[in-house]
């Protein structure tokens, strides 16, 4: 019962906003950033709590049932949007003042959150389906907050794409169930017979739900998507939502099939391949663009790959190091794309070029910038070294002509990340503000974005520091499923 | 102990640039404070170390991996060196950033850089080195972006972009090798020293550190960040960071590699050729820092020679290993010394050409004094600390051409040797003359040298630089009594054994350094003071502009093709769903092919053709039954009278249609006659004709199964 307060009282939060004809700014970001607060205590509240959690919604079949549950790796899921939700409220109530129609976005930025919980808690293949799509659905209205031309074309682009994904979603969703698969098991269930069609099921099930993840033929959405308001591009498109595409890939290969049963095929050949071409095509198209907040959605698209390779060698190590990038990535790509919002709004500057010598204006923002992209690239004591560390040590470990290319690749991305990371950090410290990018008439953001910042620093470096315990909760968390 | 070493240096990098947004002389002080606490306690771990005690230490779980630390001899000698580096050069900082800006910047990466270079000293696995040496590589880099000109940012660029590049090739190859023997500690290194299988891999894990020592061809960085960094940075790069890359390089060579031979003379062809490369190099240059990069690149090659000689000697080779570690010991100390001499010279003049610093350190009594101590301990002239090391090296190589005997190659390497050696005579030379005894042409610029005699450094400078040059001296009147006991307490980490004394002073080993000498002083009369020298526009730049691998081979391939390259075919891809192909024509084709299935129904073939066809065929049928019936009746229907007349019927048709009339009227006779059609009239439509011919035709086969089955009863009965 639980879980349902818990996942409703975001959706009535939120659909109540518009409803309140709150008039003071102030008293309605008080609302905001209660309300998510309120709604994270829920959380915590559920992830500590010792009980199993379960609850039967409705009933359309008997193979398709709307069923809650809140396993080991729902919590890791829902602890990531638990934690950075409130975080991205605050810094959303500084950053939406530049922005028009507030009380809308924030209506649609708190139901969003109740959608990511229900989804956390999905028992079985049919209820993720559902709201998978509530996911979908109620986050178009932020990407096309702007209601200008680009959003418009990003808003078809990504209705197009994760609707479209939903669908190969559905298909592997009902062709599984004949084979009585569908209800999330730890390991998932066995099945004998019929396995080129399971194989084909699982095939269109990895592209359909990868689409949240933007992997190769379903990417080109997320960097189209960045014209949304920054607490958007910076919670859904690098957090919330797209983990959600990985989190649906890992319930759909360790929880609903048998891992086993996909070793060594051509799917995981195929899933593979593909996630390796997309780690690469993210990083160099990274390199390339300019703009900064797509060029973080491009590494974006490159980072989910790695937690997708992860999960596509199919042994518990995999998904843990898989799992537990999805969780570091999180936040350190929160963190960049809070500074490219902070920098956006406070001198207007979009391009990367423009931005040199700004760090010395900035120091908090270029600081908490280099900080968060220096996990990035993966750089020792963060937290980003750890689980691309881990993610490699099993790439080996597993051995193999697509592994060990894959470990290779890993490498390579990490250089090119090094090249799109650092070109905007250091010359933004170490070079002079050139007077043809306009008046230098900018300095840090004001305390809520300050305060997120140093918190989620924060964060980052205590990530480093327990960094390794995550990666063993994980991996615990794995155990259970390839024993 | 080591906990507090590691942990310190990143205290002071918080606290300096705190302690510098208060006021500057603060964070002087917080940063000399900082390094001579630093100082002092490897100092205590080095002298533990020397009464035989163990360090450790193991963080397991940290960085997600375990983290381990062990302190034995060479790795306590080099703590204490670096910090002791970092001390000298933290006094020096004073004077020298008198000026400028970005201060809280330099001491703030200096301390972290500190942290690096001791977390890579003290590591006792290859994860743990690599870690620290990250750290390292990246906090250095505000070091060679110091001064923020363009020059120093390209270079700063270059820096990074290898530290980094290389730095991946090294991760795959540490994993190449924990994929092979499943363990990085040293110890196991060692354990599965010279194993064939891990060449390869132990090659891709020194690429990093080779990068980082400054090897050729990975040295692209080293000769264009010493020159814009900092002098005490420029120290502290050439006299430390390049020696945590050779730590790398000691603990993969000597430890995993030992006694391999390919392994061994590849880094012997890596090392001489990296030894003359440097050495060619600063002959050629015309600016002091950079004179002292390239030497700095060819010493590094020194070191690499002896490694690689004590590779392929295997368990003969302690000589040529000790060589190569006295080396390092007195390279480091050298170039702390030269550095922070040319930092004196820089800090009063702004200038590092050559042509305008003639007659600098004409009367500065003790800079003309420090400055010929390190270089005749360049030079390797007996008495000063480089001699011995490099006779150790020297020593190893004909050591090997005595083991491989008559392989002309060896001989060849100790005659490079040999050579590369009389250039750093010549480019020290060089150097000194330049400074010191040549009279600057202008003037004006004469006197203002000679104004800033006996105080163009302050105390603490000069204290700073004589504290660096004692232990160069010491060293090197003393080899065999501070020296070798230096080497061999490393024997441990070098996986020798211990070296006894050699004779340095013997005729033999002065020989060799004669030569050099000879050699040296022959290249500078005729080839620097004939060739690069004119008394009037002073030192030439006379090496061709464009021979410079990093702008004809790194800067196009790594920032132009393979950029290109890459963001092509991730552009194709990235364009295939957005592609007119996909976009258009296959939505085209499929929408095209079911519009046609659309109107197919509508089409004139379903609604004239196909019709058109199945009527042209019914009506063929219909007029063929027409005709048949025709001609049935011609035949069959004719009236006897009629046909009698007629002539043209033979008797078979005459009897047919008499059977036939016969049969009709049989056929009347016998029915009612109301169930027998009207004898149709000869001119009857088609219609009635054909309702006749099909009665008849019933009628015909009627009779045929009767007479079928007649036939098969008669066929059964019998």
């Amino acid at each position: 019962m639980l879980l349902l307060i818990c996942g409703l009282t975001p959706l009535i939060l939120g659909g109540a906003l518009p409803f309140l004809k709150i008039r003071q700014r102030r008293s309605r970001m008080i609302y905001v950033v209660a309300g998510t607060l309120l709604t994270s205590l829920l959380c915590a509240v559920l992830i500590f709590s010792e009980k199993e959690h379960t609850l039967e919604l409705f009933r359309v079949t008997d193979l398709l049932t709307c069923r809650l549950h809140l396993d080991g790796a729902g919590k890791v899921f829902l602890a990531v949007a638990a934690l950075l939700w409130p975080l991205a409220a605050l810094y959303a109530t500084e950053y939406m003042r530049h922005e028009k129609r507030e009380g809308n976005f924030f209506s649609w930025y708190i139901m969003t959150y109740g959608a990511a919980i229900l989804f956390s808690a999905a028992a079985n293949l049919f209820t993720l389906y559902i709201f998978y799509e509530l996911l979908t659905l109620i986050t178009l209205p932020l990407v096309q907050h702007e209601r200008d031309k680009a959003s418009i074309r990003a808003t078809r682009r990504y209705m197009l794409t994760l609707i479209g994904g939903a669908a190969l979603g559905f298909i592997a969703l009902i062709g599984l169930s004949f084979f009585g698969a569908g209800d999330f098991i730890p390991g998932g269930k066995e099945i004998a017979g019929g396995s080129t069609w399971v194989l084909w099921l699982c095939m269109l099930g990895f592209l359909g739900f990868g689409a949240k993840a933007a992997v190769f033929p379903l990417s080109r959405w997320l960097p189209s998507a960045s014209v949304a308001p920054t607490p958007v591009t910076a919670l859904l498109h690098a957090v919330a939502v797209v983990n959600a595409g990985v989190f649906a890939v890992t319930r759909l290969l360790y929880y609903t099939v048998s891992p086993a049963l996909l070793q060594g095929t051509w799917v995981q050949s195929t899933m593979m391949i593909l996630s390796m071409g997309t780690i690469l095509m993210g990083s160099v198209m990274a390199v390339r663009e300019q703009h900064l907040k797509k060029r973080l959605a491009w590494s974006t698209v490159s980072n989910l790959s790695y937690m997708l390779f992860g999960l596509s060698m199919l042994t518990e190590k995999g998904m843990a190091a898989g799992l537990g990038h999805m969780v570091f990535h999180g936040l350190m790509k929160i963190i960049l794309f809070f500074c490219a919002g902070a920098i956006l709004v406070q001198s207007g500057r979009t391009q990367v070029r423009k931005m040199h010598g700004m760090g010395r204006k900035m120091p908090l923002t270029f600081g908490a910038y280099l900080l968060a992209g220096a996990s990035l690239v993966g750089v020792p004591p963060l937290p980003g070294f750890i689980s691309k560390n881990y993610l490699e040590t099993e790439a080996f470990s597993l051995g193999g002509a697509l592994p060990i290319a894959g470990a290779v690749i890993l490498l390579m991305s990490s250089v090119l990340t090094a090249i799109y990371i650092f070109t905007v950090a250091f010359p933004a410290f170490f070079m002079r503000l050139n007077p043809a990018d306009g008046e230098g008439k900018f300095q840090d953001p004001g305390a809520a974005m300050k305060v997120t910042f140093v918190v989620l620093c924060a964060l980052l470096i205590a990530a480093g520091i327990w960094g390794g315990d995550v990666i063993r909760y994980l991996n615990g968390i794995a155990g259970g499923i390839l024993s | 102990m080591i906990a507090s070493m590691l942990i310190l240096p990143l205290i002071g990098a918080v606290a300096a640039p705190l302690m510098g947004k208060k006021s500057g002389k603060l964070r002087g002080i917080c940063l000399r404070m900082f390094t001579l606490v630093e100082m002092a306690l490897a100092l205590g771990l080095f002298l533990g170390v020397l009464q035989g005690k163990e360090f450790s230490l193991s963080l397991p779980g940290m960085c997600g991996l375990d983290l381990s630390f062990r302190v034995d001899g060479f790795r306590g000698l080099y703590a204490l060196i670096a910090a002791f580096m970092w001390a000298m050069t933290a006094q020096f900082s004073k004077e020298y950033f008198n000026h400028g800006e970005n201060h809280g910047r330099y001491a703030c990466f200096t301390m972290i850089t500190l942290c690096g270079v001791m977390g890579v000293f003290f590591s006792d696995d290859l994860y743990t080195t690599f870690v620290f040496f990250e750290i390292m590589s990246i906090a250095s880099y505000p070091w060679v972006a110091h001064e923020e000109t363009k020059g120093a940012m390209r270079a700063a660029a270059t820096y990074l972009g290898v530290s980094i590049a290389c730095g991946m090739v090294t991760l795959m190859g540490m994993f190449l090798v924990w994929h092979e023997i499943g363990d990085l500690s040293f110890a196991a290194l060692r354990a599965n020293n010279g194993n064939a299988a891990l060449v390869l891999p132990a090659c891709l894990t020194l690429v990093g550190y080779c990068a980082k020592a400054g090897l050729a061809p990975l040295h692209i960085w080293l000769p264009k960040a010493h020159p814009v960094a900092p002098a005490p940075a420029s120290a502290l790069l050439s006299g430390m960071l390049t020696k945590t890359g050779l730590f790398g390089v000691i603990a993969v060579a000597l430890n995993l590699m030992g006694e391999n031979q390919i392994f061994g003379h590849i880094m012997l062809g890596l090392g001489l050729f990296t030894m003359l490369l440097g050495a060619v190099l600063a002959v050629f240059s015309i600016n002091l820092k950079r004179t002292l990069a390239c030497s700095s690149l060819s010493q590094i090659g020194y070191i690499t020679t002896g490694l690689a000689s004590a590779v392929i000697l295997g368990h003969h080779g302690s000589l040529a290993a000790a060589g190569a570690v006295g080396h390092m010991i007195n390279h480091s100390l050298l170039k702390l010394l030269l550095f922070m001499a040319a930092g004196a010279v820089y800090m009063n003049t702004h200038t590092l050409d050559l042509s305008a610093l003639r007659g600098y350190g004409r009367g500065k009594k003790l800079l003309h004094v420090l400055f010929l101590i390190g270089a005749l301990g360049l030079m390797g002239v007996p008495g000063i600390n480089g001699y011995a090391s490099k006779t150790m090296i020297h020593e190893g190589l004909v050591e090997i051409v005595h083991e491989f005997h008559g392989v002309i190659w060896y001989s060849v390497a100790e005659w490079v040797f040999l050579f590369a050696a009389g250039l750093t005579t010549a480019y020290m030379l060089k150097l000194y003359i330049c400074l010191f005894w040549q009279k600057n042409p202008d003037q004006k610029l004469q006197e203002k040298y000679d104004a800033l005699n006996g105080r163009d450094m302050t105390k603490r400078s000069a204290i700073a630089l004589i504290l660096s040059a004692i232990p160069v001296v010491i060293l090197g009147i003393l080899p065999n009594q501070l020296l070798m006991p230096l080497t061999r307490i490393s024997a441990h980490f070098l996986n020798h054994h211990e070296q006894g004394d050699v004779h340095f002073f013997a005729w033999v080993n002065l020989k060799g350094g004669l030569i050099t000498l000879v050699i040296g002083t022959v290249v500078y009369l005729f080839f620097v003071r004939k060739v690069l020298y004119k008394r009037e526009k002073g030192y030439l730049d006379r090496w061709p502009k464009g021979l410079d691998l990093e702008e004809i081979f790194y800067r196009p391939v790594f920032c132009r093709f393979l950029p290109w390259l890459g963001c092509g075919i991730a552009s194709f891809f990235n364009g295939i769903p957005d592609s007119k192909l996909i976009q258009v024509y296959i939505p085209r084709v499929i929408s095209g092919f079911l519009s046609f299935l659309d109107r197919l129904p509508e089409s004139r073939l379903f609604t004239r053709g196909l019709p058109g066809v199945i009527v042209g065929i019914t009506r063929v049928f219909d007029e063929l039954v027409d005709h048949a019936m025709l001609v049935g009746r011609e035949i069959f229907l004719v009236n006897r009278r009629e046909l009698r007349r007629a002539r043209n019927h033979n008797i078979f048709t005459y009897l047919a249609s008499v059977i036939a009339e016969g049969i009709h009227k049989m056929i009347r006779f016998l029915l009612p006659n109301r169930w027998l059609p009207h004898r149709a009239p000869t001119d009857m439509r088609y219609g009635t004709y054909v309702t006749n011919a099909i009665s008849f035709g019933l009628l015909l086969c009627a009779l045929g199964i009767v007479a079928a089955i007649i036939y098969v009863f008669i066929r059964t009965g019998t």
